[in-house]
Order: structure tokens, then C-alpha cells, then sequence
């Protein structure tokens, strides 16, 4: 029983020169259900992704059985009887049950053709061991979550696994679809599979788990038997850490009230949430992942339709109205997507710079004020330190991510707004980058703008808001002043609705 | 970067220039007034399209709103109540014009509201509306397969006697479009739209408002370009615009405005424009067949398709 099925000896792996794991070490014993946790961005999905073979680690080797273990692709894990439940549905929604099963593998007749008819019935035999009633030839679009989540399962273990490992995998399930899951897990435990389990809800994994890791900032922390363990310390444990980096700081004063939200439902993930945001205030939004943090802020926004509640912008019901309008209103908004929802790619920086203003710019007649606009655009790139040799033709797609959130923050700031929501301001950008938007951030709220600002790095939000709202399940779970800011109470409150989900 | 942009300029004016060193009759005078009239119809038309493909979308509608056009200007014209009144030359002239926004908002309202792709939605009313001219030829025509005897006045607006004024009224249209597309707002935000539209809307762009829109300049320019056509040919045709689709799209792409959308312009289309119908009128005057013609315009759309393609990979390239 205490063999190890695993073994990773220092572990090591960078993206874009940051080095993300600085050397894990860790064995797992056959047969057992090891937990992994971990704050956001502590680098648990990227050890998995090595040990699925996704990425290819740095530094460091991994044992399987004793045998060395070098995977090139995921088909060189499941060659090692390695499987991979991920946290977004791999399965094709637009085929059916017994196509996404067979995918990497249609059995094929003498004229290539898919022989449909033996691979519906290994399907249904196959499915169930694991008690799932489908019929093979239904489209994955038409089943539940639940279902959907259950058939990816069953995909990942057609290599017969030896281990398998799940990558919060209850986020989209119901309490039924989840007890369901656990049952496999405990089914497959028992076929002595040894299982990873990664999940931000401690009871589940206190349940579970015969071993909990914790994962920190790309350090493993510790290794210990659950039972030796409790939930305070855990959460202790993730997020013990103190606070490294220097923020910049500006004298500022908090004004009057500029927005206030309340009841606000948007979509799924957003169900009762509110917050009041004053002028010249950092107010701070922490949440998991799926707590329903970015949906708030495109609702505010007008870009999804708010479904209940309503909002006070100036003292006037600002609650349905269209980005346009938002914008008109002095509203500002940094996507999380950079990329798709923030920039025009493969067009020039001036385009970009000018895209928000260019009514502004215009005035009433429709006809742009394109001297104008190059000073404005050369004000901002002066103004941000962006680095950029020719506005006109350098494309923003070749500029590094750093430089690509400066034209966005430009494209905004330009348009001087009042309310300027950012959305992880400093994700994919250098250190160095990363202190310049803050001072960028402060700046703005020096001269009476308010800031909201989503971000799941808890030490960034900590390091440069007045105030920080927790969201948990799609509902406010806390507020906490800067002077009392504490990161276990901060992630107690995030963790709060994980249990009820 | 001026090569690139320009890069059809270049290959047209050596086309030009051969063909005033090697083809017969050319460099007559009647024969470039003969070109630049054939231009002109084209340009109107080519520069709606290139609105609807700088959105990455098409337009097909054109060519049934060019035949529409003609079959029932023929009919005001010289056979209903209204022909011979002093009104009949304006009146037909409004009244073409909206049946080409008629099919501009059908087809944008499509696209924008409920979100049809525009291959889909303009194939549909390129249909209704080559049907509706047929049908309508074969009621108002009473079996022929052309109407003439057009009033003068209106024929001026194809050059007869005025070789100059259906080149005015291209030129005229090219400038105000390119100007629009160059330094307005609203063509400034097409281009965003082109590029991404999701960055758009975040951007504050009424995207949906925008696409509308682009579908109706499409479709009032292709009526525009009815009217030159059906005074230029004299007479009313049902099927006045079927063949016309390779020439109109021909024009947006060996011109160099991305199909996929974002890149391109109105300028770029006059390019194209002028160098397929220097290829037509060269190809004519050599006495070539008009399947040829037909095989070697096929050719050159997929030639400027990979050419534009080549400087575009070199470009990004370039600046990385």
C-alpha cells in the first residue's frame, strides 16, 4: 500500500522567462486520493499539465512505478496509463456520446470507413461500468452537465488508468451530479487507481482525501495525511505568505458615493450581488474562479444583460443601457481578454489608441480630428511609458504583453473616465510593467476617479486598494477595510460558498 | 508600405502601358472614352461591395438589385402613366435608388439583428430578386426579352452625348465614400469591426448599427449603378445583372480589400476596378472569346487573392 505509483524530484518551469514552479518534489502512494490545493495562480494546473504531458518541465524528472516518466504530449501520458480530467469539458458538443468516446481511435473498417454499429455497442458496454444510461448516438450538446462531466471521465479511464487525475471538476455540477462522482471516485479507488484531485473546496476535498499537498506561489509547501490536518490550517498554509512587492502609494482623498450596485443577477454565475464605489476609491473585487467576479463587472458594464437588481450611477438608475452608454457616462472597462475583447490585434498602435475616443474626436460633424488624435495618441504612449518605435505601423500584436496593456489602459484613459473597471489589470505582464500600471492605477484615482479592480492575485489587491469586497457562489461574502486587510480572512469569506455549491 | 498599398496601381499601369505599345485600336481616343464608361457603372457598384467586405461579409444581392433596377426604370420610363411627364426622369431615378435600400435594409437587418450570415441571407434575396425581374420582365414586357426607346435624358446618364457624365458621377461617388471610409468615425469603426467585433462593441462601436448600415450603402450604390447601366445599354434587361458577380467581387479582391475583413478600402477597389476592365476591353479588342475572358478574370481574382496573401505574410513578417 505505500508504494509510490508517482514520484516528481524537482520539477521546474518558466513561461516567458517567470518561472512559475521553482522545483517540486512530491511522491504519491498507490491507490490513495491525494488532494492538491491552492490559492489562484499557485501553480497547480501547471504540475499537472507537466505530469499529463501538456507542458514539458524545465528541470527535474518524474518516475512512474520506478520507471523514468518523459512525456512529450498527452498521448505519451495515457501511454502511461496517465489520465487527464480537465476543468473546461474537452468533449465534441456537436458529436455524439460514441464519437467523442472513440475519437483517437474509430474503429475502422476495410475501406477506412467508421464501423458505427460495433462502436455504439462497446459504447453502451462500456458506459456501464460507469452507470451511465445514455443512448451512444445522442449529440453531447443535448445532455447535461452532469452527464457530459461523467462521459469525460469515462473517456479519460478508456486507456485503463492507473492514475487519474481531476482538475476541479465540480464546478459545473449539481449536488446530485456530484455525489455521483464522488461514488466513481470511490469506485475507482477501490480498483486500486490512484487519484489527484485539485479543488478550491476544502470539504470536498477533506472528504476525499487520504493526502493533501499545498501548492504556493509555484512552491510545494507541504505534504501531509488529511487526517493530521483541519481547515484552518490549510487555509493557512495556501496563503501564508507575506508581502513582497512594494506598491506605490499617493496622497488621495475618498469622496462621495459615484456607484452604487445592488441585488444585481446577470447570466448563471452572478446571482445576488452588490457593492458602493466612491469617488477616488481602489475598491478591490476578490473571488475564485466561477465566484461570478468578472460577470459583475460586464454587467456594470452593460455587455451581458442584467437579469435583476439595479444600479445608481450619480445618483440617477443607470441599470440597462448598452457599453455605448456606459462609456458616453464616463464608465471605463480593461477586459480579463486582452487579446480578443481588448485590442485589435493586427492593426497599428494609433488605431488602437484612438478606437474609444474617436467620436470625442469627431465631434458633431462625424469627421475624425486626425491631428488631434496623433497628439493624443503620442501623449498617452509618452504619458504610459509605453514602448513603441512607430505609432503608425507597428502592430500591436508585436508588442510584449506589458506594452499591450499600456495601449489598452491609453485607449481608456484617454477618454478620462470616472469609473475605470479593470478586469486583471497585470495578467501575462512582466514585473516591471506590473508596478507602472499600478502607479498608473493610483494616479487616476489621485484625480478623483474611482477604480474597481478584479484580480485573483490577493497580494496585488491588498498591495493598492482602499477596500476589498469578496465574492464567493455569486454573492457578496464579506468587505474588509485596508487597515484590517488579512489574507486568511480574505480567502475564509472566497471559500465560504464553495460548500454549498 | 506605399508598394503594398498601392501594389495594383503598379500592375494596372503596366498593363496600360502595354497595352497602348502592343494592342490595336487601344490608344484611340474613342476606346478609353469607352473604358473609362465602363468603369464608371463598376466603380459604383465595387465601392457599396467594398463596404460589406471590409465587415468580412459579401453582398450577392447586387447584381438581382442592378436587373430589378432596369426592368422597372424601363417600364416608368417609356410605358407607365408616368412616361414622357417632365417628372419621369427623377421619379424613376428616386425610385430605383430605393429599390436598392429596400434590399440594403432586408439584407441588413438580416445580418445585424438576426445574425444571418451574410453569404446566406444576400444569396436569398439575390434569388427573390433575380426571380421578382424575370417575373416582372415577362408581365410588364409582354414576352420581350428587353425594353428600349428610353427618353434621352435619361440616356445621358449612361454618356450618350455626355461621355463624361456617367465618369463624373462615379468619380463624385468615389470621393465622398473614400472619404467617409477614411476620416469619419463611422469608417473608422467599420475597419474596428472588421478586425474584431467583440473589441468593437467593448470599444463603445454600435456594431449592429454599423453592419446595418453597411448593407444599405451596398444596396442604394448597387441601384445607383443600375440606373448607369440600364441608360448606358438603352434599354431595360431582366437579366441585366447576372453575369456581373466575378467583375464586382473581381474588383473588391484584385484591388487587395481583405475578404476576411479589416484591411482594404474604397481605394483600393477603384485599383481593381480600372485593371479588370482594362483586361476585358484588351482581351475584346484582341477578339478573344468571351469564355476565355471569363476563364482568364477567374484567374486573376485567385492571382491578386495569393499575391495579396504573399505581401500580407511578408508585412507581418516585416514588422515583427
Amino acid at each position: 500500500m505505500s508504494t509510490d505509483i508517482l514520484t516528481l524530484k524537482g520539477i521546474r518551469k518558466s513561461f516567458f522567462g517567470t518561472e512559475v514552479l521553482h522545483g517540486i518534489d512530491v511522491s504519491i502512494r498507490k491507490g490513495t486520493v491525494h488532494g492538491l490545493v491552492g490559492e489562484n495562480g499557485a501553480g497547480k494546473s501547471t504540475l499537472m499539465n507537466v505530469l499529463g504531458g501538456v507542458f514539458r518541465p524545465d528541470e527535474g524528472e518524474m518516475l512512474v512505478d520506478g520507471k523514468p516518466y518523459a512525456p512529450q504530449s498527452p498521448k505519451d501520458a495515457q501511454k502511461a496509463h496517465i489520465a487527464f480530467v480537465h476543468q473546461e469539458l474537452n468533449l465534441f458538443s456537436n458529436l455524439t456520446v460514441a464519437e467523442n468516446l472513440f475519437i483517437e481511435d474509430l474503429p475502422l473498417g476495410a475501406f477506412q470507413q467508421v464501423k458505427y454499429k460495433q462502436m455504439e455497442q462497446e459504447t453502451v458496454r462500456y458506459l456501464k461500468d460507469f452507470q451511465i444510461d445514455v443512448n451512444p448516438k445522442t449529440k453531447v450538446e443535448n445532455l447535461s452537465m452532469g452527464v457530459r462531466q461523467s462521459i469525460e471521465i469515462a473517456k479519460a479511464l478508456i486507456i485503463n488508468a492507473d492514475v487519474v487525475i481531476f482538475d476541479e471538476p465540480t464546478t459545473s455540477l449539481t449536488k446530485v451530479e456530484k455525489d455521483q462522482l464522488f461514488r466513481i471516485i470511490a469506485d475507482l479507488k477501490a480498483r486500486n487507481v490512484t487519484i489527484i484531485y485539485i479543488s478550491h473546496i476544502l470539504e470536498d476535498v477533506f472528504e476525499l482525501c487520504d493526502d493533501i499537498s499545498v501548492l504556493r506561489d509555484g512552491s510545494l509547501i507541504t505534504t501531509m495525511p488529511a487526517g493530521e490536518t483541519n481547515r484552518d490550517a490549510l487555509i493557512s498554509l495556501m496563503v501564508g505568505r507575506k508581502l513582497e512587492n512594494v506598491y506605490p502609494t499617493v496622497e488621495k482623498t475618498i469622496g462621495e458615493e459615484i456607484l452604487c450596485c445592488k441585488h444585481i443577477a446577470s447570466g448563471s454565475l452572478v446571482k445576488d450581488a452588490g457593492l458602493t464605489l466612491h469617488r477616488g476609491e481602489i475598491l478591490g473585487v476578490f473571488g475564485l474562479m466561477g465566484s461570478g467576479r468578472t460577470e459583475l463587472m460586464r454587467a456594470l458594464f452593460g455587455l451581458d444583460k442584467i437579469s435583476g437588481g439595479e444600479i445608481i450611477y450619480k445618483g440617477k438608475n443607470f441599470t440597462h443601457h448598452t457599453p455605448k452608454q456606459a462609456i458616453e457616462a464616463g464608465i471605463a472597462f480593461v477586459t480579463e481578454d486582452r487579446r480578443d475583447e481588448g485590442l485589435l490585434m493586427p492593426k497599428p498602435v494609433e488605431e488602437n489608441l484612438l478606437l474609444v475616443h474617436l467620436p470625442a474626436l469627431a465631434g458633431k460633424t462625424g469627421v475624425v480630428d486626425q491631428r488631434k488624435g496623433e497628439e493624443m495618441a503620442d501623449a498617452s504612449i509618452k504619458a504610459l511609458h509605453t514602448k513603441v518605435q512607430n505609432k503608425k505601423t507597428q502592430l500591436v500584436c508585436n508588442l510584449s504583453g506589458g506594452n499591450q496593456q499600456k495601449v489598452v489602459l491609453g485607449k481608456w484613459i484617454m477618454h478620462e473616465p470616472e469609473v475605470l473597471i479593470l478586469d486583471e489589470p497585470t495578467r501575462g505582464v512582466d514585473v516591471g510593467a506590473k508596478y507602472e500600471i499600478y502607479t498608473i492605477i493610483q494616479e487616476r484615482a489621485k484625480e478623483q476617479s474611482s477604480v474597481l479592480v478584479v484580480s485573483s492575485e490577493m497580494e496585488e489587491l491588498m498591495g493598492i486598494c482602499d477596500r476589498i469586497v469578496v465574492m464567493s457562489a455569486g454573492r457578496m461574502a464579506g468587505e474588509i477595510e485596508c487597515s484590517e486587510f488579512e489574507q486568511n480572512s480574505i480567502m475564509e469569506m472566497a471559500l465560504a460558498g464553495g460548500g454549498k455549491a | 508600405m506605399f508598394l503594398q498599398d498601392n501594389i495594383m496601381l503598379f500592375v494596372f499601369l503596366v498593363f496600360f502601358i502595354c497595352g497602348m505599345l502592343f494592342v490595336d485600336k487601344f490608344a484611340s481616343a474613342y476606346n478609353i472614352k469607352n473604358y473609362l464608361k465602363n468603369c464608371a457603372p463598376l466603380l459604383v457598384v465595387s465601392t457599396g461591395l467594398t463596404y460589406v467586405v471590409l465587415n468580412g461579409g459579401i453582398d450577392f444581392s447586387t447584381t438581382s438589385i442592378i436587373s430589378l433596377g432596369s426592368v422597372l426604370g424601363a417600364h416608368l420610363l417609356v410605358e407607365s402613366p408616368l412616361a414622357g411627364t417632365p417628372l419621369a426622369v427623377p421619379l424613376t431615378i428616386l425610385i430605383i435608388v430605393g429599390i436598392g435600400l429596400a434590399f440594403g435594409v432586408v439584407n441588413g437587418l438580416a445580418v445585424s439583428r438576426l445574425k444571418m450570415p451574410s453569404f446566406v441571407a444576400t444569396l436569398s434575396t439575390q434569388l427573390i430578386g433575380a426571380g421578382l425581374a424575370v417575373w416582372f420582365g415577362s408581365i410588364l414586357f409582354e414576352g420581350a426579352v428587353s425594353l428600349g426607346g428610353l427618353p434621352e435624358a435619361f440616356r445621358a446618364i449612361g454618356g450618350r452625348g455626355m461621355f463624361w457624365l456617367p465618369i463624373l458621377i462615379a468619380t463624385v461617388i468615389f470621393v465622398i465614400f473614400n472619404w467617409m471610409l477614411c476620416k469619419t468615425v463611422f469608417g473608422k469603426q467599420i475597419y474596428a469591426i472588421g478586425v474584431n467585433p467583440r473589441t468593437a462593441e467593448v470599444s463603445g462601436v454600435p456594431v449592429k448599427k454599423n453592419i446595418f448600415l453597411l448593407f444599405v450603402i451596398s444596396g442604394g450604390l448597387a441601384g445607383v449603378a443600375s440606373i448607369i447601366y440600364t441608360a448606358k445599354n438603352g434599354a431595360g434587361v431582366p437579366t441585366m445583372g447576372d453575369a456581373m458577380f466575378i467583375d464586382i467581387v473581381g474588383s473588391v479582391v484584385i484591388g487587395g480589400t481583405d475578404p476576411a475583413g479589416g484591411f482594404g478600402g474604397v481605394k483600393n477597389t477603384l485599383y481593381g476596378v480600372l485593371f479588370l476592365t482594362l483586361v476585358s476591353n484588351i482581351l475584346n479588342l484582341m477578339g478573344i472569346e468571351w469564355f476565355y475572358v471569363d476563364l482568364i478574370k477567374g484567374a486573376l481574382v485567385i492571382a491578386a487573392a495569393v499575391l495579396n496573401l504573399i505581401f500580407k505574410n511578408l508585412g507581418a513578417r516585416g514588422r515583427a
